[in-house]
C-alpha cells in the first residue's frame, strides 16, 4: 500500500516548512517569555501594537511570543491559543479579548496556571470575570468614552450646535465600541441642536460602512453629519457620500486615524477621527508583564493618551 | 458493502492514522511540550467541538449532500440554550432546547433538498444566512452570559481524568459509528450517497432517509453549540463562522469522498484529530497565524490528491 508512504512525504514536506520559518524570536537563556495574544494580525491598528511590544520586550529584557487568531472575532480560536501557550510554559500573558465576555474562560485558566494577566485594548466583562473568580493584573487601554466625548464635542463645536447625525456603530456588545458610542451621545446630549437621526451597526467594516450609510442617505436625506465608530466603517461613508454626491456636505469624524483616514482629512472628505497609540499600548503592556514578573506592581489601569486629528494638526501625526 | 471495499476503506482509515502518527512524532521532536499527558488532552477538548460537527456532516457527504449552514445552525442552538439558561431554566431543558433548534434547522435544510429538489448546496447555503440572521436578530448582535455555575461542568469537569467534552465527543462518535454501520438506516445512508436512483428502486425510502441526515447534522451542531457555549462560558450569534469548512476539511482528509456513497466515522474523527494537532502544534512552534492557513490547506489538499490517486481505475 502506498498511502502511507504519501502520508509521510506530506507529514515532512509539512516539517519542511515548518522548518524554514519559525515565527518565535530566537530565545536568549534565562529570558523569561512573554505572550501577546492580539485579536488578529491583519490589520495596522494591532501591527503598531504588536511593534511597540517588539520593541519594549528587548528593553525589559523578556522573550516576546506573538499570536493571533485567522479571524478577529473567533473567540474559541483565541481561547485555543492561551491553552497552547500556557502549555509552552510562557510566564505571562497580555491579551486583547476578542470578547469580553467569552475570554474569561480562558484567562481563569491562566489565573489557574499562576499567569499574570495583562489586558490590553479591550476590557473583561466586569460582571463575567467576577462570577468566574477571574483575577487580572493590570490593564492597558485608551479611554475609549473619553475619545467618543472628544468627537462628540468636536462635532458640536464645528456645526456650531446644529447638525442631524447619523451613527455608524461597531459590532455590538464590544466594549470599545459601546463605550466610544456611550461618549459621543453625552457629548452632543447637551446641544439640543444636534439630533441623532440614526444609529446602525456596520460591523466595524469598510464595505458595511459604505451600505448601510447610502441606505441611511435615502432614509435621511438632510443628513449632515456622521460618526463612525472606527475608520473602516466612516472611510466607507466618505465613499457613500462620494457616490450620492454630497462630499464637502456631510461632516465624517472617524475612530482610530488610520492612515487612509488622515489622507482623507487632508483632502477634506473627513472632518477628524480620534487617534489611538497602539505602539504605546504593546509597549506599556510587556514593561507591565515584566515588572509583575520581577515582583514590582505596575498600575492596575493605565490609560493610553488619545487625540483628535484635524486638518489642522494633522502634521503633528 | 463487498469486502474488497470494506478492506479499502479500513486501509484507507489506517493510512490516515499512519499520518496523525506521524505529525504527532514530528511534532514532538520540535516542540518539548506537545508530547505531555496535559497538552494530549488539551489538543482532545480543542478538538472536541469540530469532531462533534464533522460526525453529522460525514453523514451528509456519505448520503452525496454537503451541509454548509453547520456554523450557522451552531450559532442559533447557543444563543438559544444560553437564553434558556440566562433566564433560569435548567441545564435539562434548556439543552434539548438547543437540539431542538439545530434539528428544526437541519429538517428544513432536509425537506428543502429532499420536496424541494433544491442542490444541497444551494439549500444549506441559503440556511447558513437564514440561521445567522436569527441568532443576531434573536440576540440584537450581542453575546449571552451569565449561566448557573452547573453548566460549566460540561466544559471544566473530569471523568477519570478525561475533560468531559473529550467524553461526550467520544459517545456521539461510538452512537453515531453503531448507527452508521450496524443499522438500516447506515446501510441506506450508504445506498443513497452510492446511487439514489437504485436505491430507490429497491425499495429504500430515499426522501425520508435523505431528510434525516440533514436532521441529524443539525443535532450535532445543536450538541456542539452545548460543548462552546459551555466553554466560553457564553453564546454568541457570530460563533462558528467556517466552522462548516473545518468538518467538511476534517471529514475529507478521513477519506469520505465528496461522491458520496463511502466514508467512515473513524476515519473522520481522525481527520479532525490531524487538524486539532496541527493548528495546536503550529501555536506550539510559534508559527504565524498566516503560515498556519497556508500548513492547513496543503494538508487537505495533498489528502485529497492521495484519495483520488488511490480510487484512479488501475490500482
Amino acid at each position: 500500500m502506498r498511502f502511507p508512504g504519501r502520508m509521510v512525504l506530506a507529514v515532512l514536506g509539512v516539517a519542511g516548512l515548518l522548518g524554514c520559518q519559525r515565527g518565535e524570536a530566537p530565545r536568549e537563556a534565562g529570558r523569561p517569555r512573554v505572550a501577546l495574544v492580539l485579536k488578529t494580525l491583519n490589520s495596522p491598528f494591532f501591527i503598531d501594537m504588536q511593534r511597540g511590544a517588539q520593541a519594549a520586550a528587548a528593553n525589559m529584557k523578556v522573550d516576546l511570543v506573538v499570536q493571533a487568531a485567522e479571524r478577529e472575532v473567533d473567540v474559541e480560536k483565541q481561547m485555543q491559543i492561551i491553552e497552547n501557550l500556557i502549555q509552552t510554559g510562557v510566564k505571562a500573558l497580555c491579551v486583547t479579548p476578542s470578547g469580553s465576555k467569552e475570554i474569561v474562560p480562558a484567562l481563569v485558566k491562566a489565573n489557574h496556571a499562576g499567569i499574570p494577566v495583562v489586558v490590553v485594548d479591550t476590557r473583561v466583562d466586569p460582571k463575567a470575570a467576577a462570577e468566574a473568580g477571574l483575577k487580572t493584573d493590570v490593564f492597558v487601554g485608551s479611554d475609549n468614552y473619553e475619545g467618543g466625548r472628544i468627537a462628540g464635542a468636536h462635532l458640536v463645536a464645528i456645526t456650531g450646535g446644529r447638525a442631524r447625525v447619523a451613527v455608524l456603530e461597531g459590532i455590538p456588545g464590544h466594549e470599545t465600541g459601546d463605550s466610544r458610542l456611550k461618549g459621543f451621545k453625552d457629548a452632543v446630549k447637551d446641544a439640543p441642536g444636534v439630533r441623532i437621526l440614526a444609529s446602525q451597526t456596520a460591523n466595524w467594516e469598510r464595505d458595511q460602512g459604505f451600505t448601510v450609510f447610502q441606505n441611511l442617505l435615502q432614509a435621511h436625506p438632510d443628513l449632515d453629519a456622521v460618526f463612525a465608530c472606527n475608520d473602516m466603517m466612516a472611510l466607507g461613508a466618505v465613499e457613500a457620500i462620494a457616490a450620492a454626491g454630497r462630499t464637502g456636505k456631510v461632516t465624517v469624524i472617524g475612530f482610530d486615524a488610520v492612515e487612509d483616514a488622515r489622507k482623507a482629512i487632508a483632502a477634506g472628505a473627513m472632518a477628524a477621527s480620534v487617534a489611538q497609540f497602539p505602539s504605546e499600548m504593546g509597549r506599556l503592556a510587556v514593561e507591565s508583564a515584566a515588572k509583575l514578573l520581577r515582583g514590582e506592581k505596575p498600575p492596575a489601569d493605565q490609560r493610553v493618551r488619545i487625540e483628535l486629528v484635524t486638518k489642522d494638526n494633522l502634521a503633528a501625526h | 458493502m463487498t469486502l474488497a471495499a470494506r478492506l479499502a476503506q479500513r486501509g484507507r482509515e489506517v493510512g490516515t492514522l499512519l499520518g496523525l502518527v506521524a505529525l504527532c512524532l514530528l511534532l514532538s521532536a520540535l516542540s518539548p511540550h506537545f508530547l505531555t499527558v496535559s497538552n494530549l488532552l488539551n489538543v482532545m477538548e480543542q478538538t472536541s467541538i469540530n469532531a462533534v460537527i464533522a460526525v453529522g456532516m460525514t453523514y451528509v457527504i456519505i448520503s452525496g449532500g454537503i451541509d454548509l449552514s453547520v456554523g450557522s445552525l451552531l450559532a442559533l442552538a447557543g444563543v438559544l440554550l444560553a437564553s434558556g439558561l440566562a433566564s433560569g431554566l435548567p441545564p435539562a431543558v434548556a439543552i434539548p432546547l438547543g437540539l431542538l433548534a439545530g434539528a428544526a434547522g437541519g429538517l428544513a435544510n432536509g425537506l428543502l433538498v429532499t420536496w424541494g429538489r433544491l442542490p444541497p448546496f444551494i439549500a444549506t447555503l441559503g440556511m447558513m444566512s437564514v440561521a445567522r440572521g436569527a441568532a443576531l436578530l434573536y440576540t440584537e448582535g450581542r453575546p449571552i452570559s451569565g449561566f448557573e455555575p452547573g453548566f460549566r461542568v460540561l466544559a471544566t469537569g473530569r471523568l477519570l481524568l478525561v475533560p468531559v467534552p473529550v467524553v461526550a465527543a467520544a459517545v456521539v462518535y461510538l452512537v453515531a459509528h453503531f448507527v452508521l454501520t450496524r443499522t438500516r438506516f447506515g446501510r441506506y445512508v450508504y445506498a443513497i450517497g452510492g446511487n439514489p436512483e437504485a436505491a430507490r428502486l429497491s425499495g429504500v425510502p430515499v426522501r425520508f432517509h435523505q431528510t434525516m441526515v440533514y436532521a441529524l447534522s443539525g443535532v450535532t451542531s445543536g450538541l456542539a453549540a452545548v460543548l462552546l457555549t459551555a466553554r466560553l462560558n457564553s453564546a454568541q450569534p457570530i460563533a462558528g463562522i467556517m466552522y462548516e469548512l473545518d468538518a467538511i476539511a476534517a471529514t475529507v482528509i478521513g477519506g469520505t469522498s465528496l461522491m458520496g456513497g463511502s466514508g467512515t466515522l473513524g476515519g473522520t474523527l481522525i481527520g479532525a484529530l490531524i487538524m486539532g494537532v496541527l493548528r495546536n502544534g503550529l501555536n506550539l512552534l510559534g508559527i504565524s497565524s498566516f503560515l498556519q492557513q497556508i500548513v492547513i490547506g496543503c494538508v487537505i489538499i495533498v489528502a485529497v490528491l492521495v484519495d483520488s490517486a488511490l480510487k484512479r481505475p488501475g490500482r
